[in-house]
Order: structure tokens, then sequence, then C-alpha cells
């Protein structure tokens, strides 16, 4: 026991020791500390002429980079005058047709015979009476214009004539009046007219609907009969007058595209495609500086081409009901979420060939998922997922939001494409770090 | 200007570069030999920061830095110039020679006016026809976009400027004026210079000589040095023999003096022997009464082409009676 006892004692004394022993370069330590700041000092004002040198560097490698830009006439074509171009060419041939006068060519058929006895005279007659009514009230809208009428008591193949001209495109819409529509009109019960419309085009729906609608309208009115009830609608969110529905409807989805693809196509090449890269990292120019010197090129392309964009659209009669600078900040931004996802893939592509496929997979998966063609909530859940991630689901709401219904840039989607386009500019400086020359 | 001591380059388990030390003074120009794989390239790309520190040991300077310390790395980059074996990795080929020199010398932080006089001096001094400077170098001649290259290489008055095979895959005559650019520049501006190359020619410009083999370097002189190191000298005896075959040569072999026979043609060997002036009349009254047919004879120097194939042929020899001692060990 008194063996054991002594050990750790000796132990703990040199212990001691050693924390005494220590203290001595701790005070020296301390003293250094207090005699460092000059060189601290020298050292700070040699960072600042460091960071001078660099910013020189990085604009020289910015110069650089308008110059190979310049060389490649058909990119720059590609970034400057062609977006605004399609913008000025869908204005010309949009603004000329307004909507609203257009009227929907239809075909009208009746089944309505019913016959009716008379319970206190056993008569018989047969109820048709307003067939011609509603005739008169289709002849009279404005929305529809009447190709034929058919009886169909009198000609058989009356629907299948309709719907030949439907499938020919010489009409949009069939309406019919089913057996009992004068017989429900005269008991007071609600009205029932079939409507069968030309759906392959989306745009065409909702107008048909409306015109119908129309005549509808003229019909109770013109014929004193109450129906259930009065809708009454209010268009929100329209176009005052003098603007283009169907320019502005276009121009919302062709821009989000056109801004994303085209600042992917610029910068798909930007890193693969500049073999000299090897041998300039033979000089003190750092891999950063590169990186860097090529986003804030390309940045500066992308603020010219969004301003071209967003000057020509006005200048075609682009009605905005959210503000210029929201406008501009949001094309900016999905501009630059296609610049960072195609530097991206250029970091870390072998290949140029490598880079063009990616490009097209790319873009391809983006446009298909943005949500324009397939609604999201209906595809799979992983496509969701996707499609959440990729920035043009994000893109073409937000410019919705602001050019349709003057929604401030603010929101879930303009923050999804700011975190988007910084993890890609975070990766890509990473790979581009960690990418191997060899000269 | 360059000091390597102990140099050991391990990519992996894969040991690329072996113990080297040599030591390079201002001026110098160094031909870096060896045949490929030997290692060349893994060693200037260590002075050239481009391998990482991990994997490889050793004391390194270059003009007075080593490359050890990533602080020193944009330091040692401005004092050093690289010529890469392939232009395409070296020139931005949709600009022109003069916007070319502006991309590189803006990154020495250069200024524009002092790049241009610098520019135009090295092109003329190599020959670069006036009439490209303002063409993209897309239309530029292969030799032209060479000494572009070089140009380059040198825009910044570097003390040690790499090249990268500089004569390889140009023709035998352009091969001779690139080498005399190369000595010209030198002797001009004083750049110690490092040439990697299979080309033993070269050699003719090279002040030292460095030979490598598998990662060993197995000789570091001039090749003057080198040369008459061989026996006698370097002397060596050129026949030409009819129906000349292995087991003639063999023949000849067994006689005493010889150290070396090189087949260099068909019908024609060299001969290295101890005693060269003593012995090659012994020699020669050798083959005759042996009935071996010599149709001409000629006495000349090694050349640095011969020593290198003599070397390595040695260097061989060693290895495989090494393995020979080994296997029987076991
Ligand atoms: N990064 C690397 N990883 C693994 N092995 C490497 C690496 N770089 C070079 N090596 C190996 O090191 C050896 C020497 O290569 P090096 O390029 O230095 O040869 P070299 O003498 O320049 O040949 P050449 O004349 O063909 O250019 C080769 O066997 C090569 O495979
Ligand atoms: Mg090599």
């Amino acid at each position: 026991m008194a063996k054991l006892k002594k050990k750790p004692l000796t132990l703990n004394f040199k212990k001691f020791k050693d924390k005494i022993s220590k203290i001595k370069p701790n005070f020296e330590t301390l003293k250094n500390k207090i005699s460092k700041p000059k060189p601290n000092f020298k050292k700070y004002i040699k960072n600042i002429s460091n960071l001078k040198i660099n910013a020189l560097r990085i604009l020289k490698q910015v110069i650089k980079e308008f110059r190979l830009l310049w060389t490649d006439k058909f990119n720059l074509l590609l970034a400057i005058v062609i977006p605004p171009l399609i913008i000025v060419m869908l204005g010309l041939t949009m603004t000329d047709a307004p909507s609203e006068t257009q009227s929907i060519p239809c075909m009208l058929i009746s089944y309505d015979s019913n016959t009716f006895i008379n319970p206190n005279n056993f008569t018989e007659s047969k109820l048709d009476n307003y067939t011609m009514p509603y005739v008169e009230a289709v002849n009279k809208s404005s929305m529809l214009e009447l190709v034929r009428f058919y009886n169909a008591t009198e000609e058989i193949y009356a629907m299948e004539a309709a719907r030949n001209a439907l499938i020919s495109g010489e009409i949009k819409v069939i309406l019919s009046l089913p057996v009992d529509f004068t017989e429900l009109l005269e008991w007071g019960l609600p009205g029932l007219i079939d409507c069968v419309l030309d759906a392959s085009n989306i745009q065409y729906i909702q107008q048909s609907l409306n015109s119908v609608y129309d005549s509808i309208k003229i019909f109770v009115n013109d014929n004193n009969l109450t129906p259930q009830f009065q809708l009454q609608g209010f268009e929100e969110f329209t176009i005052p007058e003098g603007y283009s529905n169907n320019f502005n409807s276009s121009i919302v989805m062709a821009l989000s595209f056109m801004v994303f693809g085209i600042a992917l196509v610029l910068s798909i090449l930007v890193i693969v495609q500049e073999k000299p890269i090897a041998r300039l990292l033979l000089t003190p120019v750092k891999r950063s500086e590169i990186l860097l010197s090529k986003y804030i090129t390309y940045t500066l392309v992308l603020v010219l081409q969004v301003s071209l964009l967003v000057i020509s659209g006005l200048s075609m009669g682009l009605y905005i009901a959210g503000t210029l600078t929201d406008l501009f900040i949001a094309l900016f931004m999905i501009g630059f979420s296609g610049l960072t996802m195609g530097v991206f893939i250029s970091s870390q592509s072998k290949t140029k060939t490598q880079a063009n496929q990616l490009f097209l997979a790319v873009f391809l998966v983006a446009v298909l998922l943005s949500g324009i063609f397939i609604p999201i909530e209906n595809m799979p859940l992983y496509l969701q997922v996707i499609a959440y991630i990729l920035p043009l689901s994000h893109g073409d709401p937000l410019l919705r939001g602001i050019i349709q219904k003057g929604q401030s840039i603010l929101g879930l989607h303009f923050i999804w494409l700011l975190v988007i386009s910084i993890v890609l500019v975070i990766i890509s400086f990473v790979i581009f770090k960690r990418r191997k020359y060899e000269v | 200007m360059v000091d390597v001591n102990n140099l050991n380059v391990k990519f992996g388990e894969k040991h690329v570069v072996h113990d080297v030390s040599f030591t390079v003074d201002k001026g110098e120009i160094i031909g870096l030999f060896g045949i490929s794989g030997a290692g060349k390239t893994t060693i200037v790309r260590v002075l050239t920061c481009q391998i990482e520190k991990k994997h490889w040991t050793g004391n390194v300077m270059v003009t007075g830095l080593s490359p050890e310390k990533k602080s020193n790395h944009s330091k040692i980059l401005s004092n050093i110039g690289y010529v890469p074996q392939l232009e395409l990795l070296n020139l931005y080929f949709e600009l022109d020679p003069m916007v070319n020199v502006e991309v590189f010398t803006s990154t020495y932080g250069m200024n524009k006016k002092r790049a241009k006089e610098t520019a135009e001096e090295l092109f003329k001094i190599l020959d670069i026809p006036r009439d490209t400077w303002k063409k993209r170098v897309e239309k530029m001649s292969g030799g032209e976009k060479k000494r572009l290259s070089m140009a380059i290489g040198l825009i910044h008055n570097p003390d040690v400027l790499f090249l990268d095979e500089p004569t390889t895959g140009v023709d035998a005559s352009k091969r001779y004026d690139i080498l005399s650019y190369l000595k010209k520049l030198n002797q001009k501006l004083n750049t110690t210079m490092f040439i990697i190359t299979h080309d033993l020619e070269s050699a003719l410009i090279c002040d030292k000589v460095a030979i490598l083999k598998d990662g060993r370097l197995l000789e570091f002189d001039t090749s003057q040095n080198l040369i008459s190191s061989l026996p006698s000298e370097g002397l060596i005896a050129r026949f030409t023999i009819e129906d000349l075959n292995e087991k003639l040569i063999a023949f000849i072999k067994k006689f005493p003096s010889i150290r070396r026979i090189i087949r260099v043609g068909n019908e024609a060997i060299e001969v290295l022997m101890e005693n060269f002036e003593e012995n090659l009349p012994k020699l020669i009254e050798y083959m005759v009464d042996n009935n071996i047919t010599i149709t001409s004879m000629s006495k000349d120097i090694a050349t640095f082409r011969r020593y290198f194939q003599i070397r390595i042929q040695k260097e061989e020899e060693e290895e495989s009676s090494l393995k020979e001692v080994k296997v029987i060990r076991k």
C-alpha cells in the first residue's frame, strides 16, 4: 500500500514541474505578441498592394475574356442581337391581331324535338319553339360565327359532318341543343346546351367557352328567361387596352427560356474550350482569378443582354404590371442561374463534346420540367423534386408574377434562384481549383 | 539558380523520381535527357510548382525559393518561364501574337508599353515575320508558333526558362535553327535554360547534360566530360563489315581490350576499347586473320548520342546482372 501511494505522488510532482516549465515559453510568446504589431502592419500594407495587383490582373483577364468573346462573332450575335430581334418579331406579328374581334367559327345542331302531350285535351305537339331564338342569339353574338345550322331531325348525319369540320379546323366549336331543350325551358327548368370544343389548342378553350356564354347571355335576355344564376365575371390581371394580349402572354414564356438558354449556351464552353489556361497557370495568375474574371465578363454580357431585351420588349408594347427594376432583376437572376450552370458544366467536362452533350441534356430537362408544358403537380414525385431544383420552374412563375400580376420579386422563387446560383458558383470554384491542367 | 537535393517523387505507390540531386548556375543551359517515362517532366513539374508537396520530398530551391511553400509559388512563377511542348496549350490561336503577349505579360503586372517593346525585340531575334504580328496565331506556320511560344516564355525576362521538347516534331534543318536561337537568347539575356528533350542533338548547345533513367539521375556533367570518361577518352573505331551478323559481333567482342561494340547500321559497328592507339592495329589484324572482311574503317570521337546509348546500355546490363544475382540468391 505504501508503495502504491508513493508512485502517484512522484508523478504528480513531475506534472507540476512540466507545468512550471511551460509557463516560460508562454511568457515568451506573450512578449512576441507584444512586439509583433509592426510586422503585422507591414503585412497588412503588403496585402493591400497585393490586392491591387490582383485586381489589375483580374481586369486584364476580363479584357482577355472579352477579346476571346469578340473573336467568336457567332456567339456574340446569339447573345446580344438575336434575343431582342425575336422580341421585335413577336411584337410585329402579334400586336396586329387583337383577340377580341376574332369570332369563333362554330356549327349548331339541334335535336330539340320532344313531343308534348297536353294533359287536358291529349293533343300532341312538337316542342321546338326555343330552337330558332337560340340560333338567332348565336347569330347576334359577335364572338361566334355560325358557319352552319343543322336540324338533326331532318339531317341525320349532322353530327358527323360537324365533327369533320372540327377535324379540318373549319370550326372550333360544335353547339348541340338536346332533345328536351325547349321542354325544360317551358317547364321553367335550367336549360342545357352541349358544347364540343376543339381542345387541341389550349388557347382556344377559354375563348370558345366565353363566346358560347356570350350567346347564352343574348338568348336569355332576348327571351326574357330567368336563369337560375346570374354569373357576373370580373377579370383580374387583364391587360389594359392598347396592349396586346397575345404578345404579352407569349413574351412571358419566351423570355425565361431565352435568357436561361442563351446564358447556358454562352458559358457552356468557357472553361473546356480554353486550352492555354494550362500555360496561364504557370504565371502568377491564380485559378480563382481566372474563374472570377470569367464570371465578371459573362455577367456583364448578361446585363447588356437583359437590358436590350427589356428595352425591345417595352418598345414593342409589353405591359408590365410590376416594376421595371423587378423585371430586370428577375431576368438577370434567371440568366445568372443559366450562366452558373453553364460554368459548372464546363468546369467539370473533360472535352468540348461532353460539355455540348450535357448542355443539350440539361436544357431539355430544364425546359420540359419548367412547368409550362406539364404542370409540376402532375409529375411523379422524383420528377417534381428535380423540377423544383432546376431554375426554370422558378423563373417562369417569377416572371409571370411580375409581368402579369404585379408581384414583387421577393419571394421563394427568387430566393431559390439565388441559392442555386450561389451553390453552383461555389461548386464551380471548387471543381476548377481541382481541375487537372498539364502543359 | 536551381538547387535540387535528394528529390524523391512518389505518386501513391509509384516511385517516379529517386534521390535526384543537382545544381544549376545562372546562365547555364541544361539538357534533361532520358527515354520516355524517365521522369524528366516530373522533375520539371516539381521545379515549376505543379506537383503538390505531398507527392515529393527533398530540398528544392528555384531562384532561391522553395516550391514547398504555397506562398512562394507566385514569386517562383514570376521568376521562371515555360515553353510547353504543344503550342495549343500555350497560345490563344484566335488572338494575334501581340495580344497573346499582352495576355501573358499582364499576369506579371508588366506595363503594356514595355511588354510591347520587349516583344518586338524578341520577335526580331527570333525572326518572327512582321506581317504575322497582327494576324491570328492560327495562321502562323508551325515553326513561327514555336518561336512565338519561346518569345512568350521569355517575355518577362525570367531567370530560368523551361522548355519541354522544343525540337520534337520539327524537321531537321529547323531543329538546328531553334537550337541556335536558344543559344543566342541564352547569350544575350543570360537566361538559365532547362531543356527537356529526346533529341540528343540538343546536347550541342547544353553546358551540362543530365541523363535520367527510371527516375534516377545517372549523370550530370558537361557532355565533353562524359564522353571523355569513356575508355580511351571516347575514341571510337568505326568498321563496315561484309555480312555482319550477331555471331560475328560476338566473335569480335572476344578481342581482349574491347570494352563495347555498338551496332550502328546493317553492316556497321563502332568499337570502344582501352589504349585505343595501341590496340587498334592489333584488332584489325585479329579480324583480318579470322577472315572478316572490313570494307571501310574510320576513327572518331564519340558523339553525345553514342555516349547516351552506351550509358543506357551499361545501366541496363548492370540492372539485369543485378536481377540475375537476385535470382541466384533465391
Ligand atoms: N500524376 C501522376 N500519377 C502517377 N504516375 C505519374 C504521374 N505523372 C507521371 N507519372 C509517371 O511517372 C513516370 C515518369 O513520367 P514523366 O512524365 O516524368 O516522364 P518523361 O521522362 O517526361 O517521359 P516523356 O519523355 O515520355 O515525356 C511515368 O512512368 C509516368 O507514368
Ligand atoms: Mg515528358
